[in-house]
């Protein structure tokens, strides 16, 4: 009897808990409690942080340089290697690849046939010292993983023996660099521009809208096609990077202007920004530390939003051959190497990277959604 | 109607507004490219091996107008746009409305067709899984809108070449067969060109649809749970009537005034599909003139018309939404 009501009783008082920190949770606290509760949105952000980790740590992850530093002369446009663990010849608890031969005779007409060697197993090693590369400032030569002779090519390479695995990690962090710097851009514009737009009305506003609206009207791809073939062509591949970020950037910002806009206006003719004017602060004062934290949520959120439109953008724009160009790795570059009738006929490998650029994109809208949703008040009570 | 009449000159005047601003940005990126007409004219002639001297460059500019302030330049520019006269391109040295003239209209008879297309397949379908409770049908319908999303349409256009080029041994590819490129319209000429035109219209309409039918749905979702629906459900009206009586009129309203944002987007993919599908329309020659021969004056002219009839159709939809829904009408009139 009494133990029953003990639960009872600590039942009402954890429940009073939950309700007391539901209560005094912060913004960001009930933003993830909703975000935690959709599935999709999880398994899109394990995706997308998987991803970026593996942007970012790269030049560990793959084997080889993605450059022609560590192309491999002996396995162009070779198919994708899978390591095995047995095969006729028995079995091997370290997984191996098969060693491919290159030759050439009369026999062959001189063209080089490559053939497979079942007998020469390469086998699979971890932590080996392979090409130097520098990672937050220093120089390292361990990579995750290699063979302990020849080369492997888990994702096969391309025309000129590259790595396709080590260029689409790489491209995965260009891409992502691309986007980062793209979307920074037009967020510092669009809060310039929205904040003043937003902040003052009147005529001001009137005269912004009507400069965002015509821009926003132009179709943007044209656009940045119009803009990118400015590029003089002897520019180096670092400043085409760069230029194209900033292009992306300075076409992005309408929409978040126009967000950014909405909110300040609904938020200026609150008590507290009357409060801040009657003491006396300035315009800019207010819009920076009163209006803007008060949406940085709904600011975030945008930002994520619109960050696949970014990746989309550069790889449509490299794609075209205006945007960045082949020593670079991003997945625009990577996908215009698949447009060749001859790579669709026959190296189909060279399709692998479009699997990592859609689910970039995917995990970026599906997180984008599902933090959309979390971060809407009302979400709960909507259908 | 007097409203009415109002109500439309303001939309026109901001129309205008808008394409002028537009013309602005066109014709100073125009302006930027290293070089001027004169000297690229100039320039051809020299490899023609005529001699060139200082004195002709400067007589070729005053000839075209180039010494002429920027904004005099610019206001006789658009004078003239809006005439549809878009002056020379100086690097094919022709008439650039003639050059563009038939296969502007085409891309923008794909196009359009595209958007139609993507709103009748998506109207009923996100109608369909606004109400439905089916979880299976939702969530794979959602699946399908973000692939639209994620695959870039080069994608698609690619994966069909593929498919179509094993299979049947043809790649698809251009607008016209061989025989009827340069002849003159005709019934034949229709067909061949329909029988060629459904794959651009089918790949950019591809990923229209997918965002339509995220639209409508949200749309739907928002005004399903309202009361006046339950207040027309208790009148004993159920079913089809219902909601295409009353929460369809209401959600569809924001989707004919984003009508021109979705031609925005179709035409973003328009150059990109052209240079896979090898098109002959405006999409390919923007990428001629940009990526291979730096044109400005027939990039401009092209980005200036795809915007001209994004602007148009904006319009259109104003108009449309004010003659079907009196709440926008007032609202601009207040």
């Amino acid at each position: 009897m009494t133990e029953t009501t003990m639960t009872a009783g600590g039942a009402a008082e954890i429940d009073q808990k939950r309700k007391e920190a539901y209560f005094t949770a912060s913004q960001r606290q009930l933003i993830w409690a909703r975000f935690k509760k959709q599935r999709a949105a999880m398994i899109g952000a394990a995706v997308l942080i998987t991803l970026i980790l593996s942007g970012i740590f790269a030049p560990f992850l793959s084997p080889y340089d993605p450059t022609l530093a560590g192309r491999d002369k002996e396995y162009e446009n070779g198919a994708p290697q899978i390591p095995k663990f047995w095969d006729e010849n028995g079995f091997s608890w370290r997984p191996f690849v098969y060693t491919y031969e290159r030759t050439r005779s009369i026999k062959t007409n001189f063209r080089w046939v490559s053939t497979v060697n079942r007998k020469k197993r390469r086998y699979v090693v971890f932590f080996p010292q392979g090409d130097p590369y520098t990672l937050f400032g220093m120089t390292f030569r361990t990579h995750l993983f290699g063979v302990d002779k020849g080369k492997i090519h888990i994702f096969g390479t391309d025309s000129t023996g590259k790595d396709i695995f080590s260029r689409t990690l790489h491209a995965i962090n260009t891409s992502l660099a691309v986007g980062t710097i793209g979307v920074f851009i037009a967020f510092v514009l669009a809060l310039i521009i929205g904040g003043i737009s937003g902040y003052y009305g009147g005529w001001i506003d009137s005269v912004l809208q009507m400069i965002t609206d015509a821009v926003r009207t132009v179709p943007a791809i044209p656009l940045f096609m119009a803009i990118a073939a400015f590029i003089p062509s002897e520019w180096s591949s670092e400043a085409r990077f760069f230029f194209i970020s900033i292009i992306l950037g300075f076409i992005g910002w309408p929409t978040l202007a126009r967000r950014v806009r909405t909110h300040l206006l609904t938020e200026r003719n609150q008590e507290y920004v009357l409060a801040a004017q009657l003491c006396g602060a300035s315009a800019s004062h207010i819009i920076r530390r009163h209006l803007l934290p008060s949406f940085t949520s709904y600011i975030i959120v945008d930002l994520v939003i619109s960050f696949p439109y970014m990746v989309l953008s550069e790889t449509a724009l490299s794609f075209i051959g205006l945007g960045l160009r082949d020593p670079v790795n991003s997945l625009g570059v990577m996908l215009q190497n698949v447009s060749q009738a001859d790579v669709l006929l026959n190296y189909q490998w060279y399709f692998i990277p479009v699997i990592f650029f859609m689910a970039l994109v995917l995990s970026f809208v599906f997180v984008g959604d599902g933090l959309r949703d979390a971060a809407d008040p009302y979400s709960d009570t909507r259908k | 109607m007097l409203q009415f009449a109002r109500f439309t000159l303001i939309r026109a005047l901001l129309a205008i507004v808008t394409l002028l601003i537009v013309s602005f940005i066109v014709f100073t990126l125009m302006e930027l490219v290293p070089g001027d007409c004169a000297e690229r004219y100039l320039a051809f002639k020299n490899t023609q091996g005529n001699v060139i001297t200082v004195q002709d460059i400067e007589a070729e500019r005053q000839r075209l107008g180039l010494d002429k302030p920027y904004l005099v330049r610019w206001g006789r520019w658009v004078w003239n746009a809006f005439q549809g006269d878009f002056g020379d391109s100086c690097i094919l040295r022709v008439n650039i409305a003639q050059l563009l003239g038939q296969k502007f209209w085409l891309s923008l008879g794909i196009c359009l067709t595209a958007l139609v297309l993507a709103y009748l397949i998506a109207i009923p379908i996100g109608i369909l899984s606004a109400t439905s409770n089916s979880a299976l049908l939702n969530n794979s319908l959602r699946f399908i809108s973000y692939l639209g999303l994620a695959m870039p349409n080069f994608l698609l256009a690619l994966m069909i070449m593929l498919f179509s080029t094993v299979v049947f041994g043809d790649s698809l590819t251009g607008l016209f067969s061989q025989e009827f490129r340069d002849a003159p319209w005709s019934y034949e000429r229709v067909l061949d060109f329909l029988s060629h035109a459904w794959l651009p219209i089918f790949i950019l309409g591809w990923s229209a649809t997918a965002f339509a039918i995220q639209t409508v749905r949200a749309l739907m979702s928002d005004e399903i749970g309202k009361l006046y629906v339950t207040a027309a459900a208790a009148r004993g009206l159920s079913g089809r009537r219902l909601l295409w009586r009353y929460p369809a009129r209401h959600a569809l309203g924001p989707v004919i005034n984003s009508l021109g944002f979705d031609l925005n987007r179709i035409f973003n993919e328009l150059p990109v599909v052209a240079l896979i599908l090898t098109l002959t329309d405006a999409g390919a020659l923007l990428i001629e003139a940009l990526a291979r021969s730096n044109d400005q004056q027939l990039a401009g002219a092209i980005i200036f018309l795809l915007t001209a009839s994004i602007v148009a159709l904006n319009f259109l939809t104003d108009v449309l939404l004010a003659i079907t829904d009196p709440r926008v009408r007032h609202s601009i009139l207040r």
